[in-house]
């Protein structure tokens, strides 16, 4: 599921990337002084990680903001030979935050925020359904999020270089 | 608790930057809009200061050795859902919970190791809830895309 650039990651990897999750704009200088490590060390790692596509800085922005959306999740059921066509087109979807190919009760599970019923039933109805190869779809809404982390992502190669 | 917050033209041209690299420093993000570096560092804190948006470091699932993600559809009855949802949601493998509608209660993501974590998670943690009574799994084949650019903003961890 994952390449093995995960095995280089040591203990000083893992507290630089901590401290980037709670503030991306600290300097490496401070990172530096709070690990006890020169700041070329704190370039040399921070460059490391991102070239590997395992961190990527960017902006998350509050529920309020984004009109308190509802994280809606749909199970799909594709034609066995299309689902990794389907997956391909999801993903292409801005409204699509997260496709995951699975094995078992769905052939996929997408994610999305919408605020809306009118926008999830347009996506699903018009785009979703009428795909090549798509069987079934199943919506379900959270009504309330328990654990919820937007900290951790897959991230793709041609983001990391940007 | 509603405080509304009015972004301006400059804001949102500072956010887009951010969201293409957030640790461009004040100074490149100043020159690439042309404006001066201490009106971009002012503008970010405020953003940030009123809990609209943190400027962070996502990781990958490798990072954290996440190399196995299961979704399980929960069933509940003779208990609240959101009790359920609550303790299951305290385990470490739980990755997402989510109290959904539909023909389960519970939507749960677990992120594990490897597969030998998954049964003593099942067995002894998981089915041990009171109120669980059915768990339907899926085992995640691959992640194909999986990024969420909004959540709650948690004011305090600022600080």
């Amino acid at each position: 599921m994952t390449d093995t650039s995960w095995q280089r990651l040591d203990a000083l990897d893992h507290k630089i990337v901590s401290k980037l999750a709670l503030d991306a704009r600290i300097s490496n200088r401070a990172i530096a002084a709070e690990l006890g490590v020169t700041e070329g060390t704190i370039r040399t790692r921070i460059k490391r990680l991102q070239n590997e596509g395992l961190i990527q800085f960017t902006v998350v922005t509050d529920f309020r903001m984004a009109g308190s959306p509802n994280l809606c999740m749909l199970g799909i059921d594709a034609d066995p030979s299309r689902v990794t066509e389907v997956a391909a087109r999801l993903k292409m979807m801005p409204e699509i935050n997260c496709v995951v190919l699975l094995l078992g009760r769905f052939n996929l599970l997408a994610m999305g925020l919408f605020t809306n019923i009118e926008q999830l039933n347009e996506l699903v109805v018009e785009q979703i359904r009428s795909m090549p190869g798509i069987q079934r779809v199943e919506t379900s809404i959270s009504v309330h999020n328990l654990k919820y982390e937007a900290g951790v992502a897959k991230i793709t190669r041609i983001a990391a270089i940007d | 608790m509603h405080e509304t917050f009015a972004f301006d033209e400059t804001d949102r041209k500072i956010v887009e930057q951010l969201r293409q690299n957030g640790r461009a420093t004040n100074q490149q993000i100043a020159e690439s809009l042309k404006l001066i570096a201490s009106t971009v560092s002012t503008r970010i804190r405020r953003m940030e200061e009123a809990g609209v948006l943190r400027v962070v470091a996502v990781s990958d699932f490798a990072v954290h050795d996440y190399h196995v993600l299961i979704h399980l559809a929960v069933e509940v009855s003779g208990r609240p859902a959101l009790e359920v949802a609550e303790e299951l949601a305290d385990f470490r493998e739980v990755f997402a919970a989510h109290l959904v509608t539909g023909r389960y209660e519970i939507s749960l993501l677990l992120a594990l190791r490897d597969m030998e974590e998954l049964s003593p998670l099942i067995t002894e943690k998981l089915s041990q809830v009171s109120g669980v009574r059915s768990m339907t799994p899926a085992i995640g084949l691959d992640i194909v895309k999986y990024g969420l650019d909004t959540a709650p903003i948690d004011r305090k961890r600022l600080v």
